[in-house]
């Protein structure tokens, strides 16, 4: 199992990257494939193309089916997009501000506060649940939790 | 031919297609926000994605008051084609995650029974202080049930929000927002809840407060974190589908 991480990652330096266009197309293909299997989920179970994707993409890595050096530079690029390829959605904002309004301007403001606590707690309470379960794996079940 | 119509109409076949603008605008107003973030030494309110957002809203906000049409009508016309085509690569950019989830199979394969109890139980968690937090702040229910599903990606927390009776749009705005304030506080939030002693907890937890933002933000921190931040975007968004209809119903919100 863990020899797998390590070949792949022995892996990388061997090969060439390859051809932009090609990780292009193993990009396009696994969304395409992604977006004919997301309408098979119900209506009340919605799993959006892009979450389909990302499984589907993982799964083709893990199989070997896939390499690394055949998307890794792609992805690389993609991910380093990211925060500017949110700003369409900030600024998307723009089309709907009534939302915050329409409860009156009070309610808009709590709105606001409400997100930021929200946004605040759940990276909180996420973080320091897992740092529980670590705990416990590691006093319980005498399970070392050393990553890096 | 308006001003309006002249800066990107692409419904209009006759003028066929003019996304240009969007495009441009949101690299002007992101470009803006990396130099004042250099500039002022990294100061956290000028995070080029904060930065972009507000000054690209101003200035629509501007051009519509100068073009006297109302600034939803002016987006539309004006922004939106051009802010589409950027907003479909988030789609390539999501995928991309499977790459440094990949990278740190091990962990993942290590700690795969915690990383799922801990989402699970820290999203019934938060659940539970977001509405207190909800009701204490004098909100109706209605607003309360579209800020319960926000952890999940937009494309899974609209429609959830819509069957557990709130409105879709203030659901969606939350996760933006989310993603926009990950972004700009993740490193005081770090320092101060001292998060960083435990990587695997600091990646989840950024993948889930801040969706695929807050997982790029994961993967500057480190391997170990962006990994934990990749898998937190997929499973969290799961465990909102499951989780979020019953706690709402257990609420008596709808």
């Amino acid at each position: 199992m863990a020899s797998n991480a390590t070949q792949a990652k022995n892996q990388a330096p061997e090969h060439e990257p390859a051809p932009i266009l090609q990780q292009m197309a193993i990009f396009a293909s696994v969304l395409f494939v992604s977006s004919l299997i997301s309408p098979l989920f119900p209506k009340s179970f919605p799993v959006p193309t892009p979450v389909i994707g990302l499984v589907l993409m993982y799964l083709l890595l893990a199989t070997h089916i896939i390499k690394l050096y055949q998307i890794e530079k792609m992805a690389d690029f993609l991910i380093s997009l990211i925060a500017f390829l949110f700003v369409p959605s900030g600024v998307q904002m723009a089309a709907s501000l009534n939302v915050f309004t329409e409860h009156g301007p009070m309610d808009g403001v709590m709105m606001i506060v409400t997100i930021i606590l929200a946004t605040i707690i759940l990276l909180v309470v996420i973080a320091y649940t897992t740092a529980c379960f670590m705990w416990v794996s590691r006093k319980l079940f005498h399970k070392s939790t050393d990553v890096e | 031919m308006t001003w309006v119509t002249f800066l990107g109409n692409a419904t209009d076949p006759k003028i066929g297609g003019i996304a240009f603008f969007g495009i441009f605008l949101s690299l002007v107003v992101f470009l803006i926000g990396q130099w004042l973030f250099k500039i002022s030494n990294g100061f956290f309110l000028f995070q080029p994605l904060f930065v972009g957002m507000v000054l690209g809203i101003f200035i629509l906000w501007l051009l519509s008051k100068w073009f006297g049409v109302a600034l939803p009508t002016f987006y539309t016309a004006a922004y939106k084609p051009g802010g589409d085509i950027l907003f479909w690569f988030l789609n390539p950019a999501t995928i991309a995650f499977a790459v440094p989830l990949y990278r740190r199979n091990d962990v993942f394969k290590k700690f795969w029974l915690e990383i799922i109890l801990s989402l699970v139980v820290g999203m019934v968690i938060s659940l539970f202080a977001i509405y207190y937090i909800s009701k204490g702040l004098g909100l109706n229910n209605d607003v309360i049930s579209s800020m319960l599903p926000q952890a999940a990606t937009t494309a899974i927390a609209m429609p959830i929000s819509g069957a557990i009776g709130g409105t879709p749009a203030v659901t969606a705005m939350a996760c933006i927002l989310n993603a926009v304030l990950i972004y700009a506080l993740a490193d005081i939030l770090i320092k101060v809840f001292r998060l960083n002693s435990d990587p695997v907890g600091a990646g989840l937890g950024l993948g889930t407060a801040g969706h695929t933002v807050g997982s790029a933000k994961a993967v500057q921190l480190g391997s170990v974190q962006g990994a934990m931040a990749s898998i937190a975007v997929v499973v969290i968004s799961i465990v909102v589908d499951v989780v979020v209809p019953p706690f709402a119903h257990m609420m008596g919100l709808f």
